[in-house]
């Protein structure tokens, strides 16, 4: 039988006296025994004391502060709101862009800087640990480890985890076992199934502080949102039965009803920061710069190519994960420029992942490609840099690739300014303010100025194309985002009959890619394959021997981009709907 | 003082009290720190520090803002020394004892006599207590409680004004009852904290019993739901409904406990002239006081009503009372000295009307309910 509940929450005592600290005693044995460390000493540990206070969540503290962080009203409003009225539950559920990851690490850093959390654990999908370990890192001085073994649960107090390595034995017993001050759960609309092993291991840890991260709590029914808003807090939506009764119009449970006393009781868990007058980012143009190869490059692209599918299918079953990974960077080399792929052929002579038939093809490829001079996308990209006066953004995956780049462009009288993860920060921060000067051109590889503030330039040039998209729209991300005030210029550059021609297919003609907002992409993608990535997708294709089943792989690939991208815009739809005006606030 | 400024200069300070040397170089400064804080400081001999957070690039500058991990060594390092120290404070001229009488209500003015002045020397403590209370919020305050060993009595100090007129007293060696202060300026806290520690029991334990509610409502209809639509059904799906419901019970207690802690911080021994008076009150017998020179608190008197021993004090039927305890029934109806007021008497051109007749609460509603019959 149940208690009533005035009774389990009184604890017996009537009052609450301070508990004085044990270590008061030492002090007291030790003070005056010897010399003090004089006046100004005695006034420091005071204002020591003073300054360090906590006054519960009058201001945020870490805000002002933040580096590498554009700051915006709205996500200032958001955390206030998180810690004073909803008490550090909460489901952030802005839309896309509006920076949701950037509102859970300050809630977190806020919490941390009082004391208040001490242990936390951040839940996302696999692919995503990486990032939100270096965001922590870069931007809130927070030091998290990503989950490698067992032993991380106890060693490690801030831990980020897949959830889906998580949920499984051993490490479900052992992140239910730690009693975690904050929870985050990043792509939170995973959790929609309260019978799922995702909701259940969720609803199994102990927590003081929970952030669900969704732009879409609504994916397919009304239960989703039920789900979601009872591991937070039950009974915030009635009881199950109660629910569906009162908020759900439709048998198939698509259709909300009583949708303005659904909002206001959502308003009590949820923050919906919308995309407004202010938030309208500037439309993007995209320029299809498509490029015929010289007849050295086309014999040498093709050439590697077969290496490849050769490789690729003749140990078919036997071939090394490192083996694998390997024909992938060189195809994707060879995408790039003839002076990237030299090299590592050049390595790959000397490899033991292949034998010595294929290491003598593996020379003769070497040697085809340091024949090769130039590279006709090299003086396309020149031609096209001559004709704007516009600063541009000019992005490559590889180091070497970015080298020859940068003799052409200064040949050609440019003033470029590289920049890459091998640079020291004080050399990026002098990168990042040269560009802001006079140079013309920032020339960078993928670590290209993550988190920096590029919105001054709007030409992002694609000088190769990264496999996975998400790379992609992370580039245009650097001055396609919030504070960009003037239309967004994305030039394309890729060889015809190439992977990156596929690629381009797919992308820009199959789902206007280019025309999302950044974080949508993640959304569409999601929905395709849980189990492959689209790199591992475009290179199963590319390696098929004929022709004909390569077009044919290619259009299924298509045809479902296309129903995840409507799957998508249904879905933003329906969220809308259910949640619109959930946040008091004025659109951001 | 800004905030920005009062935290730069702070840290500034505190770099040269350990003996930091610091070169300013906007928006930059320059520290070479002697070896023994390296350490805990964790830098290395020379090194920059910002307060911009947007230069934390430059020469890889210690960013020093709110939440930043430099501030956070630092203030630890800070917090860490000047645990205890001894200072003195000298009588700030003839005629202190009259003046503090005075500011405690006891002055000639008022008719209390001062017989006899026997002056010394005594040493008071001042202890600092960081004081964080806690729940799913944390609420921090910091006191300072002075304490008179010989007196026992405690009272509370405003940190802004505590270091006024204290000198360095590095040579003096003291060996002050610190067990005996300890418990006295705890028991001050205590009493000076009750208020704000009931006020944040209260707030936690509306939220927690807001909470509970919700939780038993939900699981408890729940379950009748699952009952409703099959009477029959599985007993384990009803306790796994109710384990859920413990485990977030649980979890709830816990996150709303509240809980109220206090650290002593430091301590500070203030050598402090004193007098040990007799004083005569009106129509009373003489009783015996002390006074020291930095607070200016008259010790030894207890009020004749609620026996509290903190001023200001109204002489009162041969003793003494509060200022705060409202006075007797006999004493609101009955004429009685008052200290002169330099404020003219209304209704006289220069101020020395006849002074008003007294009375008492009745007369005054009287007169005030005879104003409004009138036509």
């Amino acid at each position: 039988m149940s208690l009533p509940a005035s009774e389990a929450a009184r604890p017996d005592d009537a009052s609450l006296s301070l508990q004085f600290d044990d270590a008061d005693a030492d002090l007291l044995a030790r003070a005056f025994r010897t010399p003090g460390d004089g006046p100004r000493a005695w006034r420091l540990n005071g204002e020591a004391h003073r300054i360090s206070l906590i006054d519960g969540f009058d201001r945020l503290l870490a805000w002002p502060s933040l580096r590498g962080v554009v700051r915006y009203p709205h996500q200032e409003r958001t955390c206030l709101r998180v810690l004073r009225e909803m008490r550090g539950r909460a489901i952030l559920a802005d839309e896309v862009g509006l920076g949701k990851t950037i509102e859970a690490g300050l809630l977190l850093k806020e919490y941390a800087i009082r004391g208040l959390v001490r242990r936390a654990l951040i839940l996302t999908p696999a692919s995503l640990t990486g990032q939100w370990r270096e965001e922590m890192e870069s931007k809130f001085e927070l030091p998290f480890a990503v989950l490698r073994s067992v032993g991380d649960w106890e060693r490690r107090p801030f831990l980020i985890a897949s959830i889906d390595t998580a949920k499984r034995d051993p490490h479900r017993a052992l992140a239910q076992r730690t009693s975690w001050d904050l929870v985050i759960v990043d792509e939170a609309h995973r959790l929609k199934n309260r019978l799922s092993v995702n909701w259940r291991f969720v609803a199994g840890l102990s927590k003081k502080y929970m952030l669900l991260l969704t732009a879409t709590p609504v994916q397919n029914d009304m239960d989703e949102l039920f789900n979601l808003v009872s591991l937070l807090k039950p009974g915030a939506l009635h009881t199950y039965d109660r629910f569906v009764e009162r908020y759900v119009g439709s048998a198939d449970g698509r259709v909300p009803a009583h949708v303005p006393e659904l909002r206001d009781r959502l308003r009590d868990v949820m923050v919906r920061n919308r995309r407004g007058i202010a938030f309208t980012l500037p439309p993007r143009r995209v320029h299809s710069l498509p490029v015929r190869l010289s007849p050295r490059e086309r014999r040498l692209y093709d050439d590697v190519t077969e290496f490849v599918r050769d490789a690729y299918w003749s140990v078919s079953g036997r071939m090394s994960w490192a083996a694998r990974l390997t024909l992938i960077v060189l195809q994707r080399e060879i995408g790039s420029s003839t002076f990237a792929v030299a090299e590592t052929l050049n390595r790959l002579t000397q490899s033991p992942l292949f034998g010595s038939a294929e290491r003598g093809r593996l020379e003769a490829l070497r040697d085809d490609a340091r024949a090769i001079p130039s590279n006709v996308k090299a003086d396309r990209l020149a031609g096209f840099l001559r004709s704007s006066d516009e600063k541009a953004l000019v992005f490559t995956q590889y180091l070497r690739t970015m080298q020859y780049l940068k003799g052409v462009l200064e040949r050609d009288g440019h003033r470029v300014v590289v920049y890459h993860g091998g640079l020291q920060p004080s050399a990026k921060d002098a990168a990042v303010q040269a560009f802001r000067g006079d140079g013309q051109i920032f020339l960078s590889t993928e670590a290209g100025g993550e988190g920096r503030n590029l919105q001054f330039a709007r030409t992002v040039v694609n000088y190769d194309l990264p496999w996975n998209p998400l790379r992609i729209e992370q580039r245009i991300g650097r001055v396609h985002r919030l504070g960009q005030e003037r239309e967004v210029h994305v030039v394309n550059l890729w060889a015809q009959d190439t992977v990156e021609a596929y690629l381009m297919e797919l992308l820009d003609r199959k789902i206007h890619m280019f025309e999302l907002v950044v974080g949508e992409l993640d959304l569409i993608l999601g929905t395709l394959d849980d189990r492959r990535s689209f790199e591992d997708m475009m290179m199963e294709i590319w390696t098929l021997r004929q022709a004909e089943e390569r077009r044919a792989a290619l259009r299924r690939l298509g045809d479902a981009l296309v129903r995840a991208r409507d799957q998508y815009d249904a879905m933003r739809e329906r969220n809308d709907e259910v949640l619109r005006d959930v946040s008091d606030e004025v659109p951001a | 003082m800004s905030d920005a400024e009062a935290l730069r200069r702070f840290v500034l300070d505190a770099l040269a009290d350990v003996g930091a040397t610091v070169s300013e170089a906007e928006p930059l400064s320059w520290i070479h720190a002697p070896e023994r804080v390296r350490s805990g400081l964790e830098v290395p001999a020379t090194f920059a520090i910002t307060f911009d957070p947007d230069r934390t690039g430059d020469f890889e500058a210690e960013l020093v803002a709110p939440g930043s991990y430099f501030l956070e060594r630092i203030v630890a390092l800070a917090a860490s020394r000047g645990r205890w120290d001894v200072a003195r404070f000298e009588a700030p001229g003839a005629g202190w004892i009259e003046r503090s009488l005075s500011e405690a209500g006891l002055g000639s003015e008022t008719g209390v006599h001062l017989e006899t002045a026997e002056l010394g020397q005594t040493v008071l403590l001042l202890l600092s207590f960081r004081v964080t209370l806690v729940s799913d919020e944390k609420r921090e305050h910091f006191h300072l409680i002075a304490v008179s060993p010989t007196t026992g009595s405690a009272w509370e100090v405003d940190p802004t004004v505590e270091d006024s007129g204290l000198m360095a007293f590095p040579e003096a060696r003291i060996e002050p009852d610190l067990e005996t202060a300890y418990r006295l300026g705890t028991e001050k806290l205590r009493e000076t904290t009750r208020e704000a520690v009931g006020a944040f029991r209260a707030v936690s334990l509306g939220l927690l019993e807001e909470e509970v509610r919700r939780i038993f409502g939900y699981f408890d209809r729940t379950i009748e739901e699952i009952q409703a639509a099959d009477p029959d059904g599985s007993q384990d799906l009803l306790r796994a409904v109710q384990g859920e419901r413990d485990r977030r019970l649980a979890e709830t207690l816990e996150r709303f406990d509240p809980k109220a802690r206090a650290s002593l911080c430091a301590i500070r021994a203030i050598h402090v002239p004193t007098a040990l008076l007799r004083l005569r009150l009106p129509h009373g017998s003489g009783i015996a006081a002390t006074v020291d020179a930095w607070s200016r608190r008259v010790h030894g008197l207890a009020c004749d009503i609620c026996h509290g021993i903190d001023g200001p004090w109204i002489p009162h039927a041969g003793a003494v009372r509060c200022a705060r305890c409202p006075p007797t029934p006999a004493e609101s109806v009955r004429p009685r000295g008052r200290p002169r007021s330099d404020t003219p008497r209304r209704g006289t051109r220069d101020g020395r009307g006849s002074a008003r007749s007294p009375r008492g609460s009745t007369a005054r509603s009287r007169a005030s309910s005879g104003r409004r019959r009138a036509p």
